[in-house]
């Protein structure tokens, strides 16, 4: 979903701040030191985008609130990202319900009380999202994260 | 899936119970010991000597190269749609060889990756160009993992041998730990027959290598496949195409340019197991023609598009190591999705059919029919093979996978990037 953008930012960075799902969005893991591109920041009705694109074909967004939490997450690319840095505190919860879920392999969905993961692909494409459903801002569905 | 209540064992090793050990039938001289194997026999026929015609011309040549295929519930019993061969290593140049059933035929990936625990026969391990041994990661979309050393074996399938192929042995003892998280993220570690859901993975997409080009300069920014593994550790490194893991198929000195997957139809409340063949070459014998198949072409990382409603959805593929079809969402398809405990499934109030229409990237186009049956209803029978299984594949952007139900009753050919055949060069599926 497009959604009207009121402000744009498109900054090159060396070394993006990297937010997690749950954090605010200033926050920084360990995890910037991997991924290196373009960072895009896109403030919509209601949140912001903060979209990183790296040379290697790696898309990954990020949705914060106004407030600058992080409610959302997806990436799109040619291996799959490092979930544990991008669900942050989440992370054990997903863990423990995808090691429940049996054998996937392709396509995985995770829904617990709190949390929400997609993810599907093959080898040399990956793509996927998750969000936390209460940390959503007002008025906003998880059909923004995309 | 019917598995949500099994409990999964996290070691990061594994070392063999001898009752495992035992289920391999370990074949020729050598290996010793296990004197009246249950299963097989190799055939290391050598075909007639001068059988010196490409894979693509339809001469034919006197080699078997008809696998038969399971499909059933995986040999740890947790699976369901689960396509599997037995596949046959040797030590480079060799008679030594064994025997591993129960491996998974995946079109979705590249690559022959065997759990090291069942493999007996002693492979030599790869370098890289500093002599330090190599490590390989496949991370899955569900944050499972495969790990070990790369490993070189002849690999052989029906009478076809692929010589000295780089494989990957899965949770391999006395090799380095996972490096994390750069291949470790915290996920499952796929080393047991449970976790893996067979006892290894026949990686024959439509391409030759498992990784490519992404992997022949050291990226920075994604999760690292190839790893360099001094004693000091391993590290992320870079490898050329021809040391990567391959795709065997590719490697056949005939029949090469890639596999006709054939399986019978099934009835609607499914079947316990089913019986097909997994044949090899395109165009090249009796058993292989395209007939009047389309071919539709991928792209350059094996996806094409699936239009849905008037909506053309990008990034679909066909994949036999789906087990289910899995495409868009209950929004976009009206489908319902199933609550706890089988989330990730549609179970509709009444077994439905969507009209769906594949388009290659080279234009070609057929409409196809795809059924849904409620999981729900499934799951709790006593069978493990259905055509109707399915659930959203959001994204995003959301997309149609084409899993093992796609194949049931219908010859699909998975042609490999490069290689010729009587319709033109793959990469491309044809059905």
């Amino acid at each position: 979903m497009k959604v009207p953008a009121a402000v744009l930012f498109s900054l090159l960075l060396s070394v993006p701040s990297w937010a997690v799902l749950g954090q605010p969005e200033q926050s920084v893991t360990s995890d910037q030191k991997r991924l290196r591109g373009e960072l895009r920041s896109t403030t919509g009705q209601g949140y912001t985008v903060h979209e990183i694109d790296a040379p290697d074909g790696m898309i990954v967004k990020e949705y914060a609130a106004p407030g600058g939490m992080v409610f959302g997450v997806s990436w799109r690319g040619p291996t799959m990202p490092d979930l544990q840095n991008l669900l942050g505190s989440y992370f054990p919860e997903f863990r423990q319900s995808a090691a429940n879920a049996g054998p996937h392999h392709r396509v995985l969905a995770v829904r617990t009380a709190r949390l929400v993961v997609e993810s599907s692909g093959h080898m040399r494409s990956f793509r996927g999202r998750a969000y936390v459903a209460s940390l959503l801002p007002a008025n906003i569905t998880e059909e923004v994260i995309q | 899936m019917k598995t949500t209540c099994q409990l999964r064992i996290h070691l990061r090793r594994w070392w063999a119970p001898a009752l495992a050990a035992a289920l391999i039938s370990i074949l020729a001289g050598g290996c010793g010991g296990a004197g009246s194997s249950p299963s097989t026999s190799t055939s290391t026929s050598s075909s007639s000597g001068s059988s010196s015609s490409s894979g693509s011309s339809s001469s034919g040549s006197s080699v078997n190269n008809l696998l038969p295929m399971q499909v059933n519930a995986g040999p740890a019993n947790n699976s369901l749609n689960e396509p599997v061969v037995s596949v046959t290593i040797c030590a480079p140049g060799s008679t030594n060889c064994q025997t591993i059933s129960d491996v998974l035929v995946d079109t979705g990936s590249v690559g022959v990756r065997l759990l090291a625990s069942l493999v007996a026969v002693s492979l030599p391990e790869a370098t890289d160009t500093s002599g330090n041994l190599l490590g390989n990661c496949v991370q899955f979309a569900d944050n499972s993992f495969a790990w070990g050393p790369v490993v070189t074996a002849d690999v052989e399938l029906a009478g076809e041998k692929a010589s000295s192929t780089p494989i990957q042995l899965i949770g391999a003892g006395g090799f380095p730990a996972a490096p994390s998280p750069a291949c470790n993220t915290g996920g499952i570690n796929d080393d047991t027959a449970a976790n893996l859901g067979a006892n290894g993975v026949l990686g024959i997409g439509v391409f030759q290598q498992d990784c490519g080009p992404a992997c022949t300069s050291a990226s920075t920014t994604l999760q690292p496949v190839y790893f360099s593994c001094p004693t000091s550790g391993c590290s992320e490194t870079s490898v050329d195409p021809t040391s990567q893991l391959q795709n065997p198929v590719g490697l056949f000195p005939q029949d090469n340019n890639g596999e006709l997957i054939s399986l019978p139809s099934v009835a609607v409340g499914g079947a316990p197991s089913l019986s097909g063949s997994l044949i090899f070459g395109i165009g090249t014998h009796s058993n292989n023609g395209l007939g009047g198949v389309k071919v539709y072409t991928t792209d350059d990382v094996g996806n094409f598009s699936a239009t849905f409603n008037g909506q053309s959805y990008s990034g679909s593929f066909l994949d036999t190591g789906s087990n289910g079809l899995f495409f868009l969402t209950s929004a976009l398809t009206g489908i319902a999705a199933c609550a706890a405990p089988n989330v990730g499934f549609y179970c509709p109030g009444n077994p439905t059919s969507v009209l769906v229409t594949t388009v290659g990237l080279n234009g070609t186009s057929s409409q196809v029919s795809i059924k849904v049956a409620n999981a729900d209803s499934l799951f709790a029978s006593s069978n493990n093979v259905f055509n109707n299984v399915g659930g959203p594949n959001p994204g995003p952007p959301p997309a149609f996978d084409f899993g093992l139900p796609f194949f049931l009753g219908r010859n699909v050919f998975v042609a490999i990037q490069g290689q010729n055949t009587p319709a033109g060069a793959g990469p491309f599926w044809a059905y």
